[in-house]
């Protein structure tokens, strides 16, 4: 269903980590997370890729079973502000996700006016990092190298 | 005529085509050879969104407006959508569902009568969205059951297409119900938008729109998205179209709709014009007739209303730009028109349920959507950019395809992004050293695009007629000014007063109902529209097929109702430039804007009789049958009937007109009426005064039997030849047959007017026009004993005895006819009045004789006309002069009479004229003999004369023919036909124009030969302006039909023939280009 399984990237120093990678229950977009899956995929990260419309539940229940060591969430349909409060709201209420290391990313309102309130406001809701849109995705390897701690869990992915 | 079965159960009909259908929409546009622009345009807020719809349908551009739904509404999270509008949040779109239908029907009604307004929302469940959009009056919308699931969410398809199947069907049925017709384009044209062999676009494409047909869709878009390679991209456009035609059924309305890029886009905006400028000449060249287009800010944010509109201009222009250039199918065309193929038949092998037959191709692998993340899609298959630029798959799963291309290794996330970016990246490079210049400004509208003004005075057929070309020129060419139309009738708009839709269904129409049409062109494939719409007889079988009798003469409610509906469809159809405004009022007074009044100078100013007053540019008098002044006679009548008239024994003057504004029903049971006039309204008040009495007709032994319902009145009947209307002949000919005449040619009469006007028609005209009603009277007779040869063979000799002589007596071709054995009649008609006048100089001793002769006379004129009006001698002779009416009029009509010779045409000619080719049908002559058998009908005989009898204090008549013919009575009908007399019109309007000396009366003068003054409206030949009384024209009205009779010929005619234009359709066409040509001025 995914393009996964690619070759190991020959170059991956840093620990392989378990990525889980989400978008907004109202975002339809795919390519980004196809990009996202190929390039986490080819630095040596595993990826469960959620697809797109993700509704919270499914999110949090995922990532309650799964335990990945970071979940990503990356949204371009103009919600992403929206969608993620939401998305990062309902990890934080849950007891078995409340921990979870999260970043979000992409176009995440419909005018790039009031961006930094944005940023503020998810960040508050408990993410790590947010990205503007144009981050270079190399952030997001950084973020991954430098995350704390083993590999979280068992190697499931 | 009464349906009884309740409309569900009624024969299909075609679906009646609103206004702002999105198809009709298309399609008249690509008839034009414009390019359909369509933004993406979504707006949390109502008031945001009406404006944002407003300025679609205001640009000069053709357009559909859209509503984009917002995400979460595409969801089906209306909570979160209503949540955000309560909070203020900011939407993606517009969340028509949270608004509710009355809301989204005002949004909607921001695009105004002529714009589409098309939702767009991308939903795997549209039931919510299709219910809020038909509740607010939209039948327009786009998706499909794998192109709305796939891509786009997490919906297993199995769930999308039985939503799909259940909302399409709604949809269908609802728009249906509510007299809409739904459009459902495809979105498979774009899937994931990139990196998707075109042949899998065309075949999902395809294969939704027979899904939505299957589930009742009968106008469907096909889309397809602008890719890496235009020749490719050309190649699938075709390729589309070719299997559209092939799989979808001929009576689905269909188009091609093309979608500017829809993958990563460029971030300058000299690279998004680029792009979209190719899109839209792509759109030209791959004969895609509707474009939706992407803006400059597409890479940043959601565009702005004015980066759409910037877009939608651009796109236009290039469109424009690019237009005829359509493409030569090559071979980039035939490979993803094979691949296609194959996809959509192996899809529709797999079962007869296209819906099953879509969840088994995806369960297979046998459709496979590259790079889609969707569990239900097998994600076996691969593609890629090839470095010609044209996409190519890679791996191809289980696709039942065979290519040469190799399994190639797997991508990686750089050659992904490069591939990816590939297209934005060229543009934003091309764009910098090509860049599109601004579109010109829309802004203000310059002074001279100030819509031109268009009052109607009057809507019955005539100013529908002027109406119909002039939409029809409209749209086949875009006038320098937009138009705006007033159409000022107090009755309903198109049927007008006599075609009233409300009158009594025993009133019948005078010509059979297919040889009678509004609609300036036959229809087509396409919706009716002006240039293109049914007959009469057409639309009758279609609207009521139960009734209906195409061949027939229809009520002439029925055509009123035929009228309303041409009204109705070039409303629905207009173009954008084109505004029309129904005005239900009477224009009571009409005059000039003063001189320093602005741009208005000089304006028509209409003041109506409900108050308001009307500027405009233009006028068109159409106002048709005249109420007039009674003569003194007739006033004198109503004064005798309103004094003598007592309770116990009323008696009573009914005024001429039409019938069905007679107050007939108060003719009491058994009273003693009279009428006078034996014409078509004669027939008319005869039929309310039995048929509409309650008194049937059954088929007797002996022709028709008349059962009395016991409510009838006496009925005597009189005229001048004291005999009724012959009887039109049984129609053997096509409704586009024309006679093409011999001898009273068009060229013949013209030159002689050319040479001898002013002419005298008794002497000089109306001896060709004897001479070819013999020459036609004598051939039939001879055909039908020797055939079709010898009768031409007859022809060609009498032609060549008479073409050259001056003086083409008939007894001359009395030998020549001889000829041809004793079995054909030689004897040829010495004048029309044998026919017209059979009882002239004869008399009766009683009125039982008389009612004898009378009784046969009409019999073997039925005998006639059952022989028909192409096999009958008589019938075929007497329809010449219908069939050269308009040659009449060539030489008769502005002036072409001497004085003495037009009043006698008028009065002695035109009469007799009438009496021979203007006839009812059989049945009205069979109901008459009927009638008279049964006692209610006695007609009163020859030369009857009416008058008020003070001794009796009763109206009376008497025959001076008939011996002991005369009779009182309690009742007298003026069935007579007012003529047109201006001078005694009562019509505020036209005595108002006449004092000022706006029109004029025509008087007939030549030197010498004095004058004659005739009663109707001084005007130009074509287009028709009126005559001041000064001498002056005025060229910024237009006169039409009849008002403007005795200056023309004959102007009692209210429809058009199909076929080649006649008069009535040339005339309405001249006043069309002169009120565009004078737009443009």
């Amino acid at each position: 269903m995914t393009p996964s399984a690619r070759p190991q990237s020959l170059r991956s120093p840093q620990p392989s980590r378990r990525v889980l990678l989400t978008t907004g229950s109202s975002d339809a977009h795919t390519w980004n997370l196809v990009h996202l899956q190929l390039l986490l995929e080819e630095h040596g990260h595993s990826v469960l890729n959620l697809g797109p419309c993700v509704p919270e539940q499914l999110l949090v229940d995922t990532v309650g079973m799964t335990d990945p060591d970071l979940v990503v969430f990356s949204s371009v349909n103009g919600h992403g502000h929206q969608d993620g409060l939401r998305a990062a709201r309902a990890l934080r209420a849950d007891e078995r996700t409340r921990s979870v290391p999260m970043v979000i990313g992409g176009l995440l309102g419909i005018s790039p006016e009031g961006a930094s309130t944005r940023a503020a406001e998810l960040l508050d809701a408990g993410y790590d990092e947010v990205y503007a849109d144009g981050t270079p995705p190399t952030a997001l390897l950084r973020r991954l190298a430098g995350l704390d701690g083993a590999c979280r869990g068992r190697a499931a992915a | 005529m009464t349906v009884l079965a309740p409309p569900p159960t009624r024969p299909p009909t075609p679906p009646p085509i609103a206004p702002g259908d999105l198809g009709a929409f298309v399609r008249q546009s690509a008839d034009a050879g414009e390019l359909v622009v369509q933004p993406r345009m979504g707006m949390a807020g109502p008031g945001d969104m009406a404006r944002g719809v407003a300025a679609v349908a205001a640009l000069p551009e053709r357009t559909v407006a859209t509503l984009t739904i917002d995400s979460y509404t595409r969801v089906g999270d209306h909570a979160a959508a209503t949540a955000a509008l309560r909070a203020g949040r900011p939407l993606n779109g517009f969340p028509l569902v949270s608004h509710g239908p009355r809301t989204g029907a005002k949004v909607a009604a921001a695009a105004g009568r002529g714009t589409p307004v098309q939702v767009r929302h991308g939903s795997a469940d549209p039931m919510a969205i299709f219910r809020t959009m038909t509740a607010a009056g939209l039948a327009a919308s786009e998706g499909g059951p794998v192109s709305y699931c796939l891509p786009y969410g997490r919906t297993p398809l199995a769930e999308s297409v039985a939503a799909w199947r259940d909302s399409v069907q709604f949809l269908t049925e609802e728009s249906r119900t509510h007299g809409r017709r739904a459009h459902l384009e495809s979105f498979g044209g774009c899937l994931l938008g990139q990196l998707c062999p075109p042949s899998l676009l065309v075949a999902v494409s395809v294969l939704e729109c027979l899904f939505f047909v299957a589930n009742g869709a009968t106008s469907v878009s096909l889309s397809y998205t602008q890719q890496t390679h235009p020749g490719q991209d050309a190649g699938a456009l075709t390729a589309l179209r070719r299997l559209a035609d092939e799989f979808l059924p001929p009576a689905v309305d269909r188009h091609i709709v093309l979608y500017t890029y829809m993958g990563v886009y460029p971030k300058t905006v000299q690279g998004a014009r680029l792009l979209l400028r190719r899109s839209a000449e792509l759109a030209v060249r791959g004969g895609a007739q509707r474009l939706i287009v992407k803006t400059e800010t597409e890479a940043h944010r959601i565009p702005t209303v004015h980066e759409n509109l910037t877009a939608l201009r651009i796109a236009a222009e290039a469109a424009r730009g690019a237009h005829g250039t359509r493409l030569v199918a090559g071979t980039d065309a035939e490979d993803t028109y094979a691949e296609a193929r194959t996809l959509v038949t192996t899809v529709l092998a797999l079962s007869d349920d296209l819906g099953t037959a879509l969840l088994k191709a995806f369960d297979r692998g046998l459709l496979d959507v590259p790079f889609c993340l969707h569990p239900d899609n097998r994600g076996a298959v691969r593609s890629t950019v090839a470095p010609d630029g044209r996409l190519r798959w890679t791996d191809l799963g289980a696709l039942p395809l065979l290519t040469t291309s190799r399994r190639t290794v797997p991508m990686t996330s750089r050659q992904l992004s490069g591939m990816l970016g590939r297209v934005a990246r060229a543009h934003d490079r091309l764009g910098e050293t090509h860049p599109t210049p601004d579109p010109a400004p829309p802004a203000t509208p310059p002074p001279t695009t100030a819509p031109l003004r268009v009052a109607f005075a009057g809507m019955g057929p005539r100013g529908l007629s002027v109406l119909e070309r002039l939409a029809a020129r409209c749209a086949e060419e875009r006038p320098a000014r937009p138009l705006e139309v007033f159409a000022v009738d107090p009755y309903e708009a198109g049927a007008g007063r006599i075609w009233r839709t409300d009158q009594s269904p025993w009133f019948l129409m005078n010509t059979p109902a297919q040889e009678v049409t509004m609609f300036s062109g036959p229809a087509d494939d396409g919706p009716h529209r002006p240039g293109a719409g049914p007959t009469l007889g057409e639309w009758w079988a279609q609207d009521d097929p139960a009734a209906a009798e195409p061949d027939g003469y229809a009520p002439r409610a029925v055509y009123g109702r035929y009228l309303t509906y041409v009204m109705a469809r070039i409303e629905a159809t207009l173009p954008s430039w084109v505004t029309v405004h129904r005005v239900p009022a009477r224009v009571i007074c009409a005059d000039r804007t003063r001189e320093d009044d602005g741009p208005d100078a000089g304006a028509h100013r209409l003041r109506l009789d409900t108050g308001d007053v009307l500027t405009v540019d233009r006028l068109v008098l159409a106002t048709g049958h005249p109420l007039t002044e009674l003569d003194p006679e007739q006033r004198a009548w109503q004064r005798f009937a309103r004094e003598h008239s007592t309770p116990a024994r009323p008696v009573r003057y009914v005024a001429g007109g039409s019938a069905s504004e007679m107050p007939l029903c108060h003719v009491p049971a058994g009273a003693t009426v009279g009428v006078l006039g034996m014409g078509l309204t004669f027939y008319d008040v005869l039929t309310e005064l039995t048929l509409g009495r309650g008194g049937t007709f059954t088929e007797g032994e002996d022709g028709l039997l008349y059962l009395p319902s016991g409510k009838e009145p006496r009925i005597l009947a009189g005229s001048r030849g004291g005999v009724p209307l012959l009887t039109r002949g049984a129609n053997q000919k096509g409704p586009e047959h024309r006679y093409r005449a011999r001898l009273f040619t068009p060229e013949r009469m013209a030159e002689l007017r050319a040479t001898g006007a002013p002419l005298d028609f008794e002497r000089t005209v109306l001896p060709w026009l004897l001479a070819e009603v013999n020459l036609v009277l004598l051939a039939t007779r001879i055909r039908r004993f020797h055939g079709t040869a010898a009768a031409e063979e007859f022809t060609e000799r009498a032609v060549a005895l008479l073409a050259d002589r001056s003086d083409p007596r008939p007894r001359l071709l009395e030998p020549l006819a001889a000829g041809y054995g004793y079995r054909v009649d030689p004897r040829p008609l010495t004048g029309l009045d044998a026919l017209a006048r059979p009882f002239a100089g004869r008399r009766f001793g009683s009125t039982a004789e008389y009612h004898k002769v009378l009784t046969e006379w009409l019999r073997a004129d039925l005998a006639e006309a059952r022989r028909g009006n192409a096999d009958g001698p008589l019938k075929a002779a007497a329809d010449v002069l219908r069939d050269v009416r308009q040659t009449i009029r060539s030489v008769v009509d502005f002036g072409g009479l001497t004085p003495d010779s037009h009043r006698w045409f008028l009065a002695e000619f035109g009469p007799v004229a009438a009496m021979v080719s203007t006839g009812p049908p059989q049945l009205r002559s069979r109901q008459f003999l009927a009638l008279l058998a049964a006692g209610v009908l006695e007609p009163v005989g020859p030369g009857a004369r009416f008058e008020a009898d003070p001794v009796e204090g009763r109206f009376a008549v008497e025959s001076a023919q008939v011996e002991n013919s005369w009779t009182a009575l309690d009742v007298l009908v003026d069935a007579r036909v007012p003529g047109t007399d201006l001078a005694a019109d009562r019509d505020p309007l036209i005595r108002g124009l006449m004092v000022d000396g706006e029109i004029r009366t025509f008087t007939n003068a030549a030197e010498g030969a004095g004058e004659f003054a005739t009663g109707g409206l001084d005007c130009t030949d074509a287009p028709f302006h009126p005559v001041r009384a000064d001498g002056s024209v005025d060229l910024t009205t237009h006169v039409l039909g009849i008002p403007s009779e005795h200056t023309r010929w004959f102007t009692q005619v209210g429809s058009g023939r199909p076929g080649p234009w006649g008069s009535f359709t040339r005339d309405a066409d001249a006043i069309a280009e002169a009120l565009l040509a004078g737009g443009a001025a």
